[in-house]
């Protein structure tokens, strides 16, 4: 038992030096200037920004949101606030899904239950019927 | 969310090379044809020992770009004897240590054809048996047969392997269709995007691996010219090598060019300060702050004394704010 508990002492210290050091070697390799890596993610970030904006110039996508009583100008809000994750994530969606039309209309819809579900917990107000749990 | 892959789906043998790829690219492919049979004569064939595919496949992608290795030396680099094999990510360190920029795929069988059809190989990663049971394998995608619906390999112990589109496909997509092509830093991927491509690069960069990856970044400047990263990226170079002439030379033309990136005032500011150039770079730091006021600061970097350096003259750009 003493053994191991020894053991397990040097194995945290010796993570406890091995994320330490990881801590330095992850921060910006070019200290005071900006990385290349960091203007590329800012660029991916903008195109994803931009083909999800595309997106809602379909006429189906129209179609939906005028169903839903969405305004295309509170989706475009919304899409421009969405953070770097977020993006990435109906990037990914989209990615995995099979293609045609109907699906790309499915998961805009599906992304746009999503903000029915933030306009419950308060996190948005993007449709006015929706009151907020408090 | 169900994942409803692949089930009976024939596969498509694509039609052309792809129209999305980018202009470059595409002008350069043009000729590139599909619908056809091609064997790429230029990739030599390591036959593999026991488990040592990765190697072995390596060692193809190398030697097929000229490099002179073999399997055996790329052994103690990408093989894990306790695995009884290698991983992803050690054969794509280990193309960049050889000086290769190492490009991921779309996974799709059309930019997978068009690599090839261009004259690059592409090594791929198949699971041979079963999701729940899985045999990895990786392999040299070589040629294709469009008559035959064939997808020509260098794989395992066998030459020139021609497997059947839905075999290979099946394989494939077990592993998410991951794919790489490994190219001098001279040469673009058919199917290269402008920022996937520098993302590419820029782990060269950030793996210190600055020969290679300012090349690159000069042959994306020259392909992309609307792509900021790879004017920027030569700049970074210089800037970690401590070259502040050559960064500053890089940032005054990265600002010339892209007058509404902040990071480049910014950049510029930091090099032009080492350099020992107190007006212009006040000036440039001025202009980043102006452009992008909630990243940067006025804070001044600090002027290095007795650097005697030719100093530029540094204005902001007339942006009208709103």
């Amino acid at each position: 038992m003493q053994t191991i508990r020894n053991n397990l002492r040097f194995t945290a210290f010796f993570m406890a030096v091995l994320m330490s050091l990881a801590t330095i070697w992850t921060s910006p390799a070019v200290a005071n200037v900006v990385g290349t890596g960091e203007l590329l993610s800012e660029q991916r970030v903008e195109l994803d920004r931009a083909s999800l904006l595309n997106m809602l110039e379909q006429q189906e996508v129209k179609d939906k949101l005028a169903d839903m009583g969405v305004s295309q100008a509170d989706v475009e809000k919304r899409i421009q606030n969405l953070t770097p994750a977020e993006l990435s994530a109906f990037e990914q969606q989209l990615a995995e899904a099979p293609v045609g039309q109907n699906s790309v209309v499915g998961i805009i819809v599906l992304f746009l239950l999503v903000f029915v579900v933030t306009d419950i917990l308060c996190a948005t107000n993007i449709y006015p019927f929706i009151n907020c749990i408090r | 969310m169900v994942i409803l892959g692949g089930c009976a789906n024939r596969p498509q043998w694509p039609d052309q090379t792809s129209s999305a790829v980018s202009p470059i690219a595409s002008s350069r492919s043009s000729d590139l044809d599909l619908d056809q049979r091609l064997i790429l004569e230029q990739v030599p064939f390591y036959a593999q020992e026991k488990y040592q595919c990765g190697p072995a496949s390596l060692a193809m992608m190398l030697n097929a770009q000229g490099l002179t290795t073999e399997p055996d030396q790329l052994k103690d680099l990408v093989y894990l004897p306790g695995r009884e094999g290698s991983l992803q990510v050690e054969l794509v360190a280990a193309g960049r240590s050889h000086g290769m920029v190492v490009y991921e795929l779309d996974g799709s069988l059309q930019s997978l054809l068009t690599e090839v059809a261009a004259g690059h190989p592409v090594m791929v990663m198949q699971n041979l048996r079963f999701n729940w049971w899985p045999q990895w394998h990786f392999a040299v995608v070589t040629g294709f047969d469009r008559e035959k619906r064939n997808i020509i390999l260098h794989t395992g112990t066998r030459e020139l392997h021609e497997e059947a589109v839905e075999v290979f496909m099946a394989t494939w997509n077990r592993t998410e269709n991951w794919a790489v092509v490994m190219l001098p830093p001279g040469q673009l991927p058919a199917t290269a995007e402008p920022i996937d491509y520098l993302m590419a690069v820029n782990d060269l960069e950030t793996t210190g691996h600055w020969d290679t990856a300012s090349e690159a970044y000069r042959t994306a400047e020259r392909a992309w010219p609307d792509q900021p990263a790879a004017i920027l990226g030569q700049g970074n170079i210089a800037w970690q090598a401590g070259d502040w002439a050559e960064a500053t030379r890089h940032y005054l033309r990265l600002t010339s060019e892209f007058p509404d990136l902040a990071a480049g005032w910014h950049n510029l500011a930091q090099s032009l300060a080492r350099q020992g150039c107190e007006s212009p770079a006040r000036n440039a730091a001025e202009c980043a702050f102006s452009l992008k006021p909630d990243r940067f600061s006025l804070e001044m970097p600090a002027i290095s004394s007795g650097v005697s350096a030719e100093c530029p003259s540094v204005d902001c750009p007339d942006t009208e704010r709103p």
